[in-house]
């Protein structure tokens, strides 16, 4: 079981830049000018870049190049659906971490949308819950439950195949992880090539809807691992304080 | 695409009349520097920004005089020189002052050569203002969303210091990312490893990259 999650970490990991959909909210982090003194300590920087290297390499030379090729085949209504299917049947974490969180109403809806998006919803390929009842998503993962009850989010660390984390938050996507219930129910020899070809489908349908991600960061940037790692620690911080507020 | 703090026409009322020669009165008493105080950064933010998305929707005019006027507009409403000591952080001190100069130059090129080289990519998404707020005495933030069809909106706030009456932005958040904040962090990095002159360098060359790319 425990291979199965390193698998399962390929999959939904392979979302290399773990730059999430946007988290759309108006409070931003508002600072004064002058000499701030943000710099990260990054005690790992030496096993980041190399799996930072490897990320993007795997990316160039497989991720992409399949994203891309099956985004000329299927239309982009096809593909969102398909997003929509992964999102819908990875719910479990968002509905337990709000509920770890006292986020009763939070929880509760992430229930309602399970509910309503896999049945009238066909199996989660479409969104009424928002488009009808106006209940909007609630992310929430281990990782911010963990930095909720203030646990510190300890050295950045990069993973091969998962992109930008953290101690906590790796800690936390490995009980995420925990919580997908198919190797509860069947033989290892079924769940493991199952969930791996399910992190591989949703990572490339993911990317599929993404193609330029990559270049959108590197032509702002001068030092991508910096860029990255700056954007994926700001992009936690923010959805800590909104969980906050 | 008027904001909502816009006075709304008030004929009609019995008062109207007493209100406004009270708003004349204090207008005049206000005297000239009034003119400049007086705009709000959300008013100030909203008429840059919409005469910034007249310009980039004017696809007749070529791209070359476009981004003159782009950038003819920018200057005088970014203050480039803050924005350049945050993004070196601590490291601004150490630099003599033409090393600073040097550097403002540099990343000012840098910054509007990044920025405008979106220019042929904007196809007329929508800017909704939504609310300023203060950051203390002289700063404000604004806060706008880029409207897209069929998506969530993209949140971009713009941090304001307010200048010889002037409210000039200092850092522009994306996604509630901080621009200067992320550059502060790429160029500890660079300086760290190898040194100021070599950021120098990157800078100067990303910036000629750049240029090319967008050359149409």
């Amino acid at each position: 079981m425990k291979a199965k999650r390193i698998l399962a970490a390929i999959a939904t990991g392979l979302m290399i830049w773990g730059v999430l959909p946007a988290l759309a909210e108006d409070q931003g982090p508002p600072h004064p000018p002058g000499e701030s003194a943000q710099v990260y300590s990054d005690p790992l920087a030496p096993f980041n870049e190399k799996m930072f290297w490897f990320n993007l390499k795997l990316d160039h030379y497989f991720l992409h190049p399949v994203a891309e090729g099956y985004a000329f085949v299927a239309p982009t209504p096809v593909r969102e659906a398909v997003g929509r299917f992964f999102n819908n049947v990875n719910f479990i974490p968002r509905f337990a971490n709000n509920l770890f969180q006292l986020r009763v109403a939070d929880a509760g809806g992430e229930l309602a949308r399970f509910g309503i998006n896999t049945t009238v919803g066909v199996a989660g390929l479409f969104d009424p819950a928002d488009h009808w009842f106006g209940l909007k998503e609630s992310r929430n993962d281990m990782g911010l439950t963990l930095g909720h009850y203030g646990i510190s989010q300890g050295p950045y660390l990069v993973l091969p195949f998962l992109g930008p984390s953290t101690i906590r938050d790796t800690v936390g996507y490995a009980a995420d992880e925990a919580m997908w219930p198919l190797p509860y129910f069947v033989p290892w020899y079924i769940s493991i090539p199952t969930d791996a070809g399910k992190g591989v489908v949703e990572a490339v349908n993911f990317r599929s809807l993404h193609l330029d991600l990559f270049e959108q960061v590197d032509r702002y940037a001068v030092d991508l691992y910096g860029a990255v790692q700056d954007g994926y620690l700001q992009r936690r911080a923010n959805q800590l304080q909104k969980l906050s507020q | 695409m008027r904001h909502r703090t816009e006075s709304t026409s008030a004929s009609g009322y019995g008062w109207a009349p007493a209100l406004l020669a009270t708003l004349l009165a204090l207008a005049v008493m206000g005297g000239a520097q009034a003119s400049y105080a007086d705009t709000s950064p959300l008013q100030s933010t909203q008429e840059f920004v919409n005469q910034a998305l007249k310009i980039m929707a004017d696809k007749q005019t070529p791209v070359a005089d476009r981004k003159r006027q782009l950038r003819a507009l920018i200057e005088p409403r970014f203050d480039f020189t803050e924005m350049a000591r945050q993004a070196l952080g601590r490291h601004w001190r150490s630099l003599k002052p033409d090393q600073r100069q040097d550097f403002a130059d540099v990343f000012k090129g840098f910054m509007e050569s990044a920025y405008l080289s979106r220019i042929g990519d904007y196809s007329g998404q929508r800017v909704e203002f939504v609310k300023q707020s203060s950051l203390g005495a002289g700063y404000a933030q604004v806060n706008s969303n880029i409207v897209q069809v069929g998506k969530p909106p993209i949140p971009v706030n713009y941090l304001l210091e307010q200048t010889d009456g002037n409210w000039r932005v200092y850092d522009v958040t994306v996604d509630n990312i901080s621009i200067i904040q992320n550059y502060q962090n790429q160029f500890n990095r660079v300086i760290n490893e190898n040194g100021f002159e070599k950021l120098l360098a990157d800078l100067k060359a990303k910036q000629q990259q750049l240029g090319a790319s967008s050359a149409g």
